[in-house]
């Protein structure tokens, strides 16, 4: 059984009863997941270890096409298409749904090139655009500050905090009308994870977000709406402060309690 | 007596007996060094860059012929066996991962990695050298191409490994092709490892005598025909040491020296690259 609240807002994503199986798998690891994702607004998906939620977050840009085998069933509606047709532009989908990784993932290059691959990818040559569109990614990610003065230099000499901010900066200088965070605080100290929580919170505005957290009380601060997914299923979607204190799932109830995780 | 006084004489003999051994090996390598320089260096003149070898007893005589031929050897295998050598390992880590194929190719190019060079000098020998008829420098690029290439693939596959995935991802992440996921991302990430490979790769094949002697052979004068015989160092220098005469084998420890320093150069140089990735 599950409950999934109904969305009032526009809606940027609908995932209806998706189903995803692994290579290596013999039974799906998704099952029959039907959710809706508000635009403009923050998502949360919770739940215990292996319970799914990156595997649903990674099948929102097809990232699991990159290994071959995995298979999809049922539909994800993004813009009134099934992303998960096969003639889905992967190259596309993926500038129009960028995506933040738990580890920060800075490209071997300067502070500026990283920013500037992106744009870079889509053909943009203009130094003076490239360039304005670095600084207000910079900005935007509330980084351009502390680089302004070393945007030559290599991105890997900055802290891990920092690192996080460049990819959140790298991901929407292509103004992506979705983006994905998964886990993207689970490698750093806690002041790093308030300034990056802080910048999910701003960038709601532009974007529709779902974020992957193994921290509820993160999912508590930051989300909008939360999802709880327990063995492959979506067990409860609800609006945040109602999810955690009046959950309508007994599962909810015990996994937000502490009963198990 | 007390466990700890057991401990520190256990220790106490650990520590000398590698102490030991570590002096033992660096006072040969250090030994063989010195021997080198001191008759290298004595042999070391300009005639010896300027001048083909000679005949016994005749004052202008050097190397010319070897470090040309020993140039357009080891540059022209180096030329056909890197680029081949990194493709083939991009197409193990980035193309053909776990596939039985690409495990095949692994396998086979550590055992080729362990064969002894002179059976790729006789396989050269079999399969170019008699058909046409007689040795050429281009048989010796063969064979050292061969040797070059499952150190630089080994290399580039494992470097190329070190890559984070995540790292990948990211740039798949943001629209990435996958063929700019490689170039502009593996790569620069292994950039690096692969240059150090490709210097070791240099390194290992410039020293290789055994297989040129089946192959290029050996020309006492200045030949560029890649069809032809054609000098090289280790070969001239093995017929050089091996000779009766003074003034040859002097000749013999110039080459000998100048291969050494060649050979450090390399090594000195992919070190440097190293040191300098990691002060970043």
């Amino acid at each position: 059984m599950s409950t999934i609240c109904s969305v009032t807002e526009e809606k940027a994503l609908e995932i209806n009863k998706f189903d995803f199986t692994y290579a290596s798998a013999d039974e799906p690891s998704l099952k029959q997941v039907t959710m809706p994702i508000a635009k403009n607004s923050i998502t949360a998906l919770i739940g215990p270890s292996g319970c799914g939620k990156s595997t649903l977050l990674r099948s929102i840009n097809r990232m699991h096409d990159l290994y071959p085998g995995n298979k999809y069933e049922g539909e994800i509606m993004y813009n009134g298409r099934n992303i998960l047709d096969e003639k889905e532009d992967l190259i596309s989908l993926r500038v129009n749904i960028g995506m933040i990784f738990q580890k920060p993932t800075a490209f071997p290059m300067s502070i500026y090139d990283n920013v500037a691959y992106g744009l870079r990818l889509q053909g943009m040559r203009n130094k003076t655009e490239l360039g304005d569109r670095v600084e207000k990614a910079l900005k935007d990610a509330a980084i351009w500050k502390e680089v302004r003065d070393r945007l030559k230099h290599d991105a890997n000499g900055l802290s891990g905090g920092q690192q996080q901010r460049l990819c959140i900066a790298r991901a929407i200088a292509v103004e992506p009308e979705i983006l994905l965070f998964d886990e993207p605080t689970s490698a750093l100290d806690p002041i790093s994870t308030q300034g990056i929580e802080e910048l999910v919170t701003e960038l709601k505005d532009k974007v529709s977000i779902v974020i992957v957290t193994h921290n509820m009380q993160q999912a508590a601060r930051v989300s909008d709406y939360t999802g709880f997914m327990y063995l492959g299923e979506l067990i409860e979607l609800g609006k945040t402060e109602e999810l955690f204190v009046t959950p309508k799932e007994r599962l909810t109830e015990e996994y937000i309690t502490g009963k198990f995780g | 007596m007390t466990a700890i006084q057991k401990r520190v004489i256990i220790n106490g003999i650990v520590m000398v007996l590698s102490t030991l051994s570590a002096v033992i090996g660096l006072g040969f390598l250090f030994w063989i060094l010195f021997i080198l320089v001191s008759n290298g260096i004595e042999a070391m003149n300009w005639d010896i860059f300027l001048f083909e070898g000679a005949p016994p007893g005749y004052a202008e005589s050097g190397l010319k012929q070897a470090l040309v031929g020993q140039l357009i050897i080891v540059g022209a295998a180096t030329v056909i066996g890197v680029p081949l050598g990194i493709l083939a390992g991009t197409y193990l880590s980035e193309y053909g991962q776990r596939s039985k194929l690409a495990e095949t190719i692994r396998d086979v190019s550590d055992i080729m990695m362990s064969a002894p060079s002179i059976v790729v000098g006789s396989f050269v020998y079999a399969v170019m050298v008699i058909p046409m008829g007689h040795f050429s420098a281009l048989a010796g690029i063969v064979a050292l191409t061969i040797i070059m290439l499952p150190i630089i693939l080994r290399t580039t596959d494992d470097m190329l490994h070190l890559v984070p995935t995540t790292l990948r991802e990211a740039a798949f992440a943001l629209g990435a092709p996958k063929y700019k996921v490689v170039l502009q991302i593996v790569y620069r990430g292994a950039k690096a490892g692969i240059l150090t490979g490709v210097m070791l790769g240099v390194a290992r094949v410039a020293g290789e005598t055994a297989p040129l002697l089946f192959t290029s052979f050996n020309d006492n004068y200045m030949s560029t025909d890649l069809f032809a015989p054609m000098a090289s160092l280790t070969v001239t220098m093995y017929n050089y040491a091996t000779s009766p005469y003074a003034d040859w084998q002097r000749l013999g420890w110039a080459a000998a020296f100048i291969l050494s320093m060649f050979i450090l150069g390399l090594n000195i140089i992919g070190r440097l690259i190293l040191l300098n990735k990691k002060g970043k």
